[in-house]
């Protein structure tokens, strides 16, 4: 079908997301498009969400930090805000996720909030609590890799061994 | 605003790792409000200056009776900045409530837990703030989360009624729970708490916080009291 004319068109905007999750998660765009449809449902209903919209256009994670550009209509944004932050978990596992920015244009989304450069991150060999461990070191924060699950923990609680 | 969050052991992650994710986020403070079993190590002062941001030494008392409470918060008071108690019980609410020395009554809708004039009248009138728990309208899903938002709502009407003192907190045990400010505020709107009201429960951490320090400052002699210039005798 032919494209609809500008003026006719939806006003979207576009809201930029930053992820981070335990290093040992793997989260795909697919999960994290079904989650936030499902929290968009839950939390405002199927006509709300489809006020929203909230289709993912951009994504990307690994080693437990990413970021990803939701799409909303104008003048719903905050209850996208809201419908984004009730999601704690993608796939099981846990994520934290806060909304960097909002704009007009994908383009000018990542110009603005994404541009900052990401540090890599880094195995290294730290004493935790009176204990020798690994964990995933960047930027200052420290993934402490426990018996069964991770500790989060900074430069001021470990001992680099 | 404040958060105020739970710290490993009780949590996940440490204070400095929440502390720096909430300075990050907007936050000027996190209260630390780990259950009285489980007190965290930090040293709040190196946390302070290196993520600039305020690090206040809470508690929370978790008992099974008043009387149990009772001694607890007894012991904490002295020592820590805020004091909170665990409701969850229509006992241990109203013992809170009706306690001066508490300041903040923790979850009260949780488990059995009920609000009603009686307490929200006690509650200002011994200053005690009653706490907003949005981590079940946060992470619940399902009937769970309905009977969540519905008791929020119901306390909400109930503070605002009264004018009692409330505080709000998204109750994160680990960094990946903390909601920025802005989220909250935006989840308020939703369930039915204005977003005014959800900043300012979150500012209120602060306010008492910095009214506790005040009191257990070494200039503080006693309520009422203040130390000025003496009164010059007239020759």
């Amino acid at each position: 079908m032919k494209h609809l004319p500008k003026h006719l068109r939806p006003r979207w905007r576009y809201l930029v997301i930053e992820l981070e999750a335990w290093p040992d998660a793997e989260i795909d765009r697919r999960a994290f498009q079904r989650e936030c449809w499902y929290a968009g449902q839950n939390l405002l209903g199927d006509p709300g969400s489809a006020a929203a919209d909230l289709t993912v256009v951009r994504f990307t994670f690994d080693d437990g930090a990413g970021s990803a550009i939701v799409r909303v209509r104008r003048g719903e944004t905050e209850p996208a805000r809201a419908a984004i932050a009730c999601i704690d978990e993608i796939d099981g596992a846990a994520v934290g996720l806060r909304v960097c920015g909002i704009s007009g244009t994908i383009r000018a989304g990542e110009e603005n909030y994404l541009g900052r450069g990401r540090q890599d991150s880094e195995e290294r060999n730290v004493v935790f609590g009176n204990e020798e461990r690994v964990a995933v070191v960047r930027d200052g924060s420290a993934d402490v890799r426990l018996d069964d699950a991770f500790a989060g923990a900074t430069d001021l609680d470990c001992d680099f061994a | 605003m404040y958060e105020a969050v739970r710290a490993h052991p009780e949590g996940q992650s440490t204070v400095a790792r929440l502390a720096k994710r909430a300075a990050d986020y907007g936050y000027e403070g996190v209260v630390v409000r780990n259950r009285s079993g489980s007190r965290a190590d930090y040293d709040a002062d190196a946390i302070a200056e290196t993520y600039g941001i305020d690090v206040v030494d809470g508690v929370e008392i978790r008992a099974e009776t008043p009387q149990e409470a009772s001694g607890a918060v007894g012991n904490y008071r002295t020592s820590r900045t805020i004091v909170a108690l665990e409701g969850g019980t229509n006992a241990l609410n109203r013992f809170a409530v009706e306690q001066a020395k508490v300041d903040v009554l923790a979850g009260p809708m949780a488990g059995d837990g009920d609000v009603n004039h009686v307490l929200a009248k006690a509650a200002v009138e011994n200053g005690v703030r009653i706490e907003f728990d949005l981590s079940r309208a946060l992470r619940e899903s399902g009937g769970r989360r309905v009977r969540a938002i519905q008791s929020l709502r119901k306390l909400a009407e109930i503070v605002d009624y009264y004018d009692a003192p409330y505080v709000v907190s998204a109750d994160p045990t680990s960094h990946l729970e903390l909601r920025a400010p802005r989220e909250l505020q935006a989840l308020g709107e939703e369930i039915g708490l204005s977003g005014e009201f959800v900043a300012d429960g979150l500012a209120e951490w602060g306010r008492v916080a910095e009214r506790n320090r005040h009191v257990q400052s070494e200039s503080f002699i006693e309520p009422g009291v203040e130390r000025g210039r003496y009164e010059e005798e007239p020759r």
